[in-house]
């Protein structure tokens, strides 16, 4: 807080000039600037949810249902590994995922998926259809792994273990 | 004279939440089994989990205060929404950092845009926004006011948030105990629990000590006008003999 004036009436003596108040001005623009930044970010933030995420991914039924209309669009596909991976080369991977009955093929070419990737795990893989739309070409695989947690069976043999 | 915000009282609770704290690192650690899917990194839970439902609580709290303050005007309402903001943000931070390094084993990467992880960041965004203006360089109550308002876009982004997993698709896991049935063993669900509520107890504890500090601050400031006033008020009767020293506000 500043209460000016210092100059007393009368007094003859110039007041030292008040510091703060250029500081406080510079303050304000910095704090204006952080706000302005904060709502900038606000907004980028709520079209990102309204771009990508209200939909997040299809499931597998409905990729294949909607494979005309997606055209070579990128999107995400969700369903269950149902088939063992098959190492294709180095960081390619063949399997197929299967939702509701629906059964697709994806060949992934990129980042290797996480240690969790398996049989009956549910993954989203990220790409588009193929030009002829049989398979779907994924190059990020994220894990959805459930909400449900249960102990390791301890009688089970971990082959991570040391 | 009690020279720190510490009481009898907040050295209990602290002592209880470091014991507490002790127990967390046993039961999450050591005792816990590691789960059939996840193994080890199931362990992540223990801090994710309760650092999010607390840091949305601290947000409730506050949201409940600046309603509070909206209607009493009363510095203490003031003070506890605004305590509670900032401990909701650090806890907030920290259940994004433990998501990402939960995520980057698990699902094979640390970020994504779902509803979940995007709602998170713009609650957090909103805090981050909401201490800005608490550090606006305004007049007191003008600040408070204006802060009150702004607190209470926190409640729509802390429901939306919460209930992401279930109002959309998402990578992210749905509710774990949130719900009517839950599908988790014996002593993971204990040791969650038992995070909750050590962590709801440190929020607890820190909400004392910010609250006091906080108050503190606003004495100090009161202090600050009163010398100014004073000082003028010698300089105006000429007795301009010490250099001035420095009373500039204290933040």
């Amino acid at each position: 807080m500043d209460v000016t004036p210092r100059t007393a009436p009368g007094s003859g003596v110039g007041a030292p000039p008040a510091p703060s108040r250029r500081h406080r001005g510079r303050r304000g623009l910095a704090i204006g600037l952080v706000l302005v930044a904060a709502l900038g970010a606000v907004g980028f933030l709520l079209i990102k949810q309204i771009d990508s995420a209200s939909l997040y991914y299809y499931n597998a039924d409905e990729a294949v249902a909607k494979r005309d209309d997606l055209g070579d669009q990128r999107f995400r596909i969700q369903g269950t590994v149902v088939d063992e991976r098959s190492a294709v080369g180095d960081d390619r991977l063949a399997f197929t995922i299967a939702f509701a009955g629906t059964r697709v093929e994806v060949d992934h070419d990129g980042v290797e998926p996480s240690a969790l990737f398996e049989e009956g795990m549910p993954v989203v893989c990220e790409g588009r259809w193929s030009p002829d739309g049989s398979r779907f070409v994924s190059d990020r695989i994220e894990v959805k792994h459930s909400s449900e947690y249960k102990a390791e069976n301890p009688d089970r043999v971990d082959p991570a273990a040391p | 004279m009690n020279d720190s915000t510490a009481s009898t009282g907040t050295r209990v609770l602290g002592s209880i939440t470091l014991v507490g704290f002790a127990a967390l690192l046993l039961f999450g650690l050591v005792l816990s089994p590691a789960d059939a899917a996840q193994g080890e990194l199931v362990r992540m839970m223990y801090v994710h989990v309760p650092t999010a439902f607390v840091a949305f609580g601290a947000f409730t709290v506050t949201v409940a205060a600046s309603v509070a303050y909206l209607l009493r005007r009363t510095e203490w309402w003031d003070l506890v929404a605004h305590g509670s903001a900032e401990i909701g943000a650090v806890l907030l931070a920290a259940t994004l950092v433990s998501g990402m390094l939960w995520g980057r084993p698990t699902w094979g990467v640390y970020w994504t845009w779902d509803a979940r992880l995007t709602t998170t960041a713009l609650l957090f965004v909103l805090v981050l926004g909401y201490l800005a203006v608490r550090r606006l360089p305004l007049d007191r109550d003008k600040r408070a006011g204006l802060a009150a308002v702004v607190g209470l876009l926190l409640l729509p982004t802390t429901i939306v948030c919460h209930y992401a997993t279930t109002w959309w698709r998402t990578l992210h896991q749905g509710p774990t105990i949130a719900r009517a049935d839950p599908q988790i063993d014996g002593l993971l669900l204990f040791t969650l629990v038992l995070g909750l509520a050590v962590f709801a107890l440190l929020y607890v504890w820190m909400m004392v000590h910010r609250f006091r500090v906080l108050y503190l601050e606003h004495r100090v400031e009161d202090l600050g006008l009163d010398t100014a006033i004073a000082e003028r008020r010698r300089e105006a009767s000429g007795a301009l003999a010490t250099p001035r020293p420095a009373t500039g506000p204290v933040t």
